[in-house]
């Protein structure tokens, strides 16, 4: 039971925040880390014991790192090759998902099965296929190579069936009376109401690619064709790490995603609030 | 509706099928280099490239470099038939490439391009030689050495180590540099160090008289369990057992990378570590920091022991030319100028190797005012070709011993009992390898295999084409209406998800390595040879326990999604930090938790040492490796799955909690419910992603721990992983992954049948 105490109610403020603040620094020290020894030489980062802070702020670091690799092709090429996986996830998996959770037909259900199943396939095994299939359309080096196979995805699918199974049922029976067909009911009822899934799932996707490692390392062999998480792992060499350019790029890497998190949630996460659709 | 789909369907399969067929011939010769340089040393190949093309204004050279999984990259391009025209051969993959007639010979090619292969170091060149033909041109190499910290010498009084030194020489040396300088009972500061990589020890079997394989490399009984190996084994591995003149480990003895902060490179910088040992890559760094005061160090070639001889290791790259080169007369005269004199002078301005050429190293002596490339020269002479570059199997044989010599120095094992296990399971290896290894054939490629995926994937397509339209004929038929909204995904799963998996299960029932000619059909075997893997057993139940995570994170989760959907100042940003560990690169977030976990100085022990804790090996401690895994996995997942179960309780009316609250339901029974029931979809989803996600977990093991200490953190996928990649096993990782897909496969059957009900459809 709530406290109409206003002292009360303001210690039980100050808990929680003070839990929530404890919670977040958990999450947050090991990137205040990174961020303090992305300022840092090499030497210092491999001080012993560790050190906390930078002896000075070392922005050299970040010039150095983006200037010894192309990093402004890098992000092009990431920006293009996460912006195509994301538009190709939104519309195959809302379709996907909505014949799966609004449809009757025969044999759905093995159908989404199967679909299923392919997520339980670990990702090194159509490895060298996938390459070789790449390969014999004629794509390496393309960002068609890239991002091809990143244009849908199970995993979105099987969110956006989840979220559509939600929708009552009401809304598309009024639309159908009123003759609208399939395309028009998933185009004009659904997916308005599934903005917070869609959100939800193209954050996912951007991040997925944006992510991606191994894939675009196989696919490309250019340094220009590179995405900026190869790029990272291009400072290292046999003989050094160059520690501090990693972690300078690994953070400037970062930052974007972080940021389109930060500005973007609330369409996503409050989007719309299904209240008032009561079945 | 279904015109506007129909057309997509088939513009997509026809861009498909078009692009199926190569369409680009090449206009201009464009050769291809693939080295693993990094950002620095690229600049200096581009610069012998661009001497090149000068000589030969109509090719083009390009270089590409491969910072990481080059072995890999190397491979499946060669499956492909689209590998560089020239490419740097080095240890790991030699094995791989040399028997297997992948690779032009050169040796007819050397006059015509003005070399005598006597200028080279002829222990260098002879890696690179089978019988009477030379697969690469040596480019550079080195011997293992022993860099000594010489600031901590001077400043603990210590004599620099003699050019000509013993073990026990080397013992008393450490003895004296290893100090308990904060006066706890342990020591602080070490004198040596022990990594268990084969790379380093394997001279050191050599000194004393023992070796890992007979000479005729068939076999590992009686030498790798022979008095003589345990011997040099025992002595490194007392340094830190026994005489304690060596730290312990802060993760597997075998994953602990050079990233693992507060690891032995950051010792030996800081004065805590006296000597270690390393190639001549290492100097490199080093040079550079010794030029600005920051470092003085001095090199020495390693000990050996009084009633033994000298013995060292050498291990080289080269350039090397695959037959399936379209450009092959060029690509050998780029080989040749690559592996040249004037090349190997332009290289050594960074000296990240030793040339192969005797001149060019002798020059690059010269120029060094440390006199340590000197050092590096007059050990040369002793250098001994690694079983790394003759052996087919020597990964499997690498991983084998490793993790032999792991059990005694980390689960306290009997040396030789370990030993002569891991000599019985190295013979089997062999014997089984050579029952396949038929007469080396030439590799044409492997177009069969691209025909038969695109086959597969043509007819898929066809079936799926026709069968749309046979249903598209009757108006409004549901399921033409089902399969027009399933197109777009299918064709893309079909390509990239299907086909690869019937592929699969193909490589299943076959011997295949990527670039062996002979692919042998083997029936079950491979699901024959599982059932008796013991490792693979281990690590099915390694993923069956890190499983258990995903309860636990997802608790947490919900709770923390719970907190973040009230209205409070800051959630926004709130959010975006626990979000932050899904977004951050994997190869960044290890070397950070490496320092957390890290038993001396991590934060972690640092927090618990104010509750009186004792140091905690995470990392080290096999029994608690794998929980350090599943922390770090909670720790990752937190914030997809809070972003997940946000959605979903955006969704619960918050009429339901006034009523709830207006007729006094207490905290607890509007959380149990409310929120529970009517977030099943959404949990039983997070449920279902993140089991299969946890049963595929990698890439945390693989830059956390690479399966160690003792195999405790060896997961299905890691295993699939070396098999496949590392043992070009492809036909047993294949066999593997069908039965961990079967697994997942059932336990998610599971979940739908008893936990999903009630989800579906309500």
């Amino acid at each position: 039971m709530l406290s109409k105490n206003p002292i009360i109610k303001s210690i039980r403020k100050l808990f929680l925040y003070g839990f929530l603040f404890l919670l977040a620094l958990s999450m947050l020290a090991p990137f205040l880390w990174m961020v303090l020894s992305s300022f840092m030489s090499e030497l210092e980062m491999f001080s012993f014991p560790p050190k906390l802070l930078p002896e000075k702020l070392r922005w050299s670091n970040y010039t150095e790192a983006l200037t010894l690799l192309p990093f402004d092709r890098f992000f092009l090429n990431t920006i293009v090759v996460t912006l195509f996986a994301a538009a190709g996830q939104l519309l195959t998996c809302s379709m996907a998902g909505y014949a799966f959770a609004r449809l009757r037909f025969r044999g759905r259900d093995k159908i989404f099965a199967l679909y299923l199943s392919t997520m339980m396939i670990p990702a090194i095994v159509t490895l060298i296929p996938s390459y070789l299939i790449i390969n014999a359309f004629g794509w390496m080096d393309s960002y068609w190579a890239i991002f091809t196979p990143l244009l849908t995805s199970v995993w979105g699918i099987f969110l956006l069936r989840q979220f559509f199974l939600t929708i009552p049922r009401d809304y598309e029976d009024a639309a159908r009376i009123d003759g609208a067909s399939e395309w028009t009911i998933y185009w004009r009822v659904i997916l308005p109401l599934s903005t917070p899934a869609l959100g939800t799932l193209a954050i996912f996707a951007f991040m997925a690619s944006w992510k991606d490692f191994l894939w675009p390392l196989i696919v490309t062999s250019r340094n220009d064709m590179r995405t900026v998480e190869v790029g990272i792992a291009m400072f290292h060499s046999l003989h050094a790490s160059n520690w501090q350019y990693q972690m300078a790029a690994a953070v400037v890497v970062m930052l974007p995603i972080a940021l389109i998190f930060f500005f973007t949630q609330k369409y996503f996460i409050k989007g719309i609030t299904l209240s008032g659709l009561k079945e | 509706m279904r015109s506007i789909a129909a057309f997509l369907y088939f513009l997509l399969l026809a861009i498909f099928m078009l692009l199926a067929s190569p369409l680009f011939a090449q206009q201009k010769i464009t050769l291809r280099v693939a080295n693993w340089a990094g950002a620095d040393e690229v600049k200096l190949e581009e610069r012998i490239a661009a001497e090149f093309m000068q000589r030969h204004p109509n090719v083009s050279v390009s270089i590409e470099s491969i910072p990481a999984n080059y072995k890999q990259k190397i491979l499946t391009s060669i499956a492909a038939g689209n590998v560089a025209d020239v490419f740097l051969l080095d240890s790991p993959i030699i094995p791989a490439l040399l028997n297997k007639g992948v690779l032009v010979d050169l040796k007819p090619y050397l006059a015509e391009g003005g070399i005598d292969p006597e200028i080279f170091f002829p222990n260098v060149r002879e890696i690179f030689e089978k019988g009477d033909a030379l697969y690469a041109i040596p480019k550079d190499f080195t011997p293992i050495m022993m860099y000594y910290n010489k600031r901590m010498f001077d400043k603990n009084g210590v004599p620099y180590p003699p050019k000509d030194w013993t073990w026990d020489d080397y013992l008393r040396i450490a003895q004296q540099l290893t100090r308990d300088n904060d006066g706890d009972g342990q020591p602080d500061q070490f004198g040596a160090v022990f990594q268990n990589y084969f790379f380093l020890w394997q001279p050191w079997i050599w000194m004393a008289g023992g070796d890992v394989m007979n000479p005729a490399g068939t076999s590992a009984l009686g030498y790798f369990n022979s008095p003589e190996t345990e011997r040099a084994m025992q002595f490194q591995i007392d340094l830190r057992n026994k005489y304690k003149v060596a730290p312990g480990f802060t993760g597997s003895t075998t994953g602990e990378g050079e990233s693992a902060a507060g690891g032995t490179t950051g010792m030996f910088y800081s004065d805590r570590l006296g000597m270690i040992s390393s190639g001549h890559w290492s100097l490199v760094n080093w040079k550079k920091y010794m030029l600005t005061g920051e470092l003085d160090i001095g090199v020495a070639p390693l000990p050996y022991p009084k009633d033994g001889k000298k013995a060292n290791v050498i291990y080289a790259a080269g350039w090397c030319v695959p037959k399936i080169t379209p450009n092959r007369e060029w690509a050998i005269k780029l080989a040749l100028f690559l592996g040249g004199e004037l090349a190997a002078r332009i290289r050594s301005e960074m000296a990240i190797g030793i040339p192969a050429i005797q001149t060019v190293a002798e020059e690059q002596v010269a120029s060094d005012p440390y006199g340590l490339e000197q050092v590096f020269l007059d050990e040369a002479p002793y250098g001994r070709q690694s079983w790394g570059t003759v052996i087919d199997e020597f990964s499997r044989i690498e991983t084998i011993t490793q993790q032999a010599v792991e059990q005694v120095l980390v689960g306290g094992r009997d040396i030789h009992q370990a030993f002569t296990e891991a000599a019985q399971t190295i013979d089997e290896e062999l014997e089984r390898a050579a029952k396949y290894s038929g007469e080396v054939t030439e590799l044409k490629g492997n177009r069969e295999i691209i025909g038969f995926l695109i086959f597969v994937a043509a007819l898929a397509a066809l079936i799926a084409a026709a069968f749309y339209l046979w249903n598209s004929r009757r108006e409004r038929s549901p399921l033409a209406l089902g399969y027009t909204f399933l197109a777009p995904s299918f064709i893309v799963l079909l390509v990239f998800i299907f086909t690869p998996v019937f592929f699969s299960l193909y490589l299943s029932f076959h011997q295949w390595n990527v670039v062996a000619a002979n692919k042998p059909f083997v029936g079950l075997e491979n699901f024959s040879q599982l059932l008796r893997d013991r490792t693979f057993w281990n690590s099915f139940k390694n993923t069956l326990i890190y499983t258990l995570h995903v309860p636990v994170g997802m608790a947490i989760s919900l709770f923390i999604a719970m907190l973040m959907n009230r209205k409070i100042r800051g959630v926004n940003l709130l959010r975006t930090i626990f979000f932050l560990p899904s977004v951050a690169s994997f190869v960044a977030v290890a070397l950070v938790w490496q320092w957390m976990y890290h038993p001396e100085f991590g934060l972690l022990n640092y927090l618990l040492s104010f509750f009186g804790v004792e140091r905690i090996g995470w990392l080290s401690d096999p029994n608690l490796a794998l929980v350090s895994v599943m922390i770090l996995s909670v720790w990752m997942g937190i914030g997809y799955q809070m972003v997940i179960f946000l959605a979903g309780l955006q969704s619960i009316p918050e009429e339901l909690y006034e009523v709830a609250l207006t007729e006094g339901a207490s905290a607890w029974q509007r959380f149990r419910y409310i929120t529970l029931p009517l977030l099943k979809p959404t949990t039983f989803f997070v449920l279902i992603t993140s089991v299969i996600g946890s049963f595929q977990v990698f890439t945390l093991v693989y830059v956390m721990t690479q399966g160690g200490p003792l195999r405790a953190t060896d997961v299905v996928v890691f295993h699939i992983y070396k098999n496949a990649w590392d043992y070009l096993k492809m036909g047993y990782a294949s066999a593997i992954s069908w039965v961990l897909f079967i697994v997942i496969m059932l336990i998610t059957w599971a979940q739908f049948r008893f936990i999903g009900k009630g989800v579906e459809y309500r």
